[in-house]
């Protein structure tokens, strides 16, 4: 009995130890990038060599329909195909299409084997070290769901006060609920519930449990048609990020250019036409 | 070390409240197993021979699948047939019934433990087979019963770090929800398990007390 009562204090000082030693990772020196593999090509005048070979070589992983995928004649279909496409015309050469796995997709840019990437991909920061970002071509999305036979009806985001609402933990729209919603006292803290995934909050808006769930919007629109449920709201307010095309580092004449060609296609209504096309919310 | 601190500064008010929801789960269902367990231990034993197999279904359905299915079906799976209930009555439910068929066990094997002769004897002075159980059987297995209990007390300490999975806001779910908050899963996970170990041994030095307060010399043994 006796023991095991020193036991707890001491395993407890233990615990302490080893945290205490894993909160402090700024006091680490942090590592130096890594070395490229080999030289990468000149990236300066990046923009003149493609319009010298009057064509521009994009890297995909057609796996991922509506944005990329192979139809049944071999052709490379989906929005971001179509949009490259425009983007080629745009800056008048001729645009090849080369398949392979998302994974390599960065190292082929790093290597100069492909000239851009465009494969619904985010700008995180751990990309953005080894290879450089358009501006994003189409914002990220959210929706906000509700059961089919809901009552309620939302015009922005903060409609949703007071409201039941269902998460998925450690999310995005976790942080905007939180943020905008509960520290400011618009919805009390007992009334928002975070799931381990966001399909098992939907299954709660059927039963009742829940009157919103906030999350992605692509696998939202997806949900709601496989299980009657309403999709109140789509919105970039509760989103953060977006689809970029990602190009080698360094070249600044190329990403001035191709960050001019997609302000002008989301400005001329291209963009949010191919969106239409491709089902895209 | 300063940086940890104040990570379990900001962190502490959810944790506690996580705990009193992880404490508040974990003593209905105790409480809950504890009622329909004895009279299905009791069952398993002295029912009739329908009785005890039917029982022993219960037992078996319980003990052997995972308390994750269990949870689920009775969470997601109920509102398809028409009863729907709240978070905490799920896990108040699941953990009961779960908890119950792991009690009537110990109980079962307690009641089994107390000597035949006992029966007979009371039988013999003109005790209704029930009283028999009631006035001389029960109160020696439920003492006999009871380090096994402890366990199960402890056990369901830890069992209710499920209920995360249907959103309930319990010490894990918190845990889950403070880790990606403050990108620090390891800190925390850490002062979570500190949080559990402490209920755990607060829970055991009770159980440990009420042992031997209740303990009959001769029958159940030396408790300390």
């Amino acid at each position: 009995m006796k023991k095991q009562m020193l036991v707890i204090p001491a395993l407890i000082a233990v615990i302490l130890a080893i945290s205490a030693c894993g909160g402090t990772p700024a006091a680490q020196p942090t590592q130096p990038p890594a070395q490229p593999t080999q030289p990468a090509a000149p990236a300066e005048g990046k923009l003149a060599q493609i319009r010298a070979a009057g064509k521009l070589i994009v890297g995909t992983s057609a796996d991922y329909p509506p944005y990329e995928s192979i139809d049944a004649n071999g052709n490379f279909v989906g929005f971001d195909m179509d949009l490259i496409r425009a983007i080629g015309e745009k800056l008048g050469v001729e645009v090849e299409i080369r398949d392979m796995p998302f994974d390599s997709l960065i190292a082929s840019l790093q290597e100069g084997k492909i000239d851009a990437v465009i494969a619904a991909m985010q700008a995180t920061a751990e990309r953005d070290e080894k290879v450089d970002f358009t501006i994003p071509y189409r914002m990220t999305k959210d929706a906000f769901i509700g059961a089919g036979n809901t009552t309620i009806i939302m015009t922005k985001p903060e409609d949703a006060a007071g409201l039941t609402i269902g998460v998925q933990t450690g999310t995005v729209q976790e942080g905007w609920i939180q943020k905008n919603l509960v520290a400011k006292g618009l919805t009390p803290a007992d009334k928002v519930f975070s799931y381990e995934r966001a399909d098992q909050a939907a299954l709660d808006l059927a039963s009742g449990r829940l009157q919103l769930v906030l999350m992605d919007a692509e696998p939202a629109l997806e949900l709601a048609k496989q299980n009657g449920l309403k999709v109140l709201l789509v919105t970039e307010t509760t989103a953060e990020g977006g689809k970029s095309i990602a190009i080698p580092e360094g070249a600044s004449d190329l990403k001035a250019e191709l960050d001019r060609i997609i302000q002008g296609l989301i400005d001329d209504g291209t963009v949010k036409a191919l969106e239409e096309k491709h089902g895209l919310p | 070390m300063q940086g940890f601190i104040d990570l379990l500064n900001k962190v502490m008010p959810d944790l506690l409240q996580g705990t009193v929801v992880t404490l508040q789960i974990a003593v209905v269902s105790l409480a809950l197993g504890m009622i329909i367990g004895l009279p299905v231990g009791v069952g398993r034993v002295y029912g009739p021979a329908w009785l005890q197999r039917l029982l022993g279904a219960y037992i078996t359905l319980f003990q052997g699948t995972p308390l994750l299915i269990q949870l689920f079906m009775v969470y997601y799976g109920l509102p398809d047939i028409g009863i729907t209930l709240g978070r905490l009555q799920a896990a108040f439910l699941t953990l009961g019934l779960n908890s119950a068929a792991y009690q009537a066990e110990y109980l079962r094997s307690a009641l089994q433990s107390v000597s035949e002769g006992q029966m007979v004897a009371a039988r013999a002075i003109g005790m209704s087979k029930w009283q028999a159980i009631w006035s001389i059987i029960l109160p020696q297995a439920v003492r006999l019963a009871l380090p096994a209990w402890s366990n199960e007390a402890v056990a369901m300490l830890k069992y209710t770090s499920v209920v995360f999975l249907i959103a309930v806001p319990d010490l894990m779910g918190q845990a889950k929800i403070l880790a990606s908050r403050y990108f620090a899963p390891i800190q925390i996970y850490l002062i979570v398990a500190v949080f559990y170990i402490v209920l755990v041994g607060v829970t055991y030095l009770i159980l440990t007390t009420i042992e031997r307060r209740v303990r009959i010399p001769g029958l159940t043994g030396d408790a300390a």
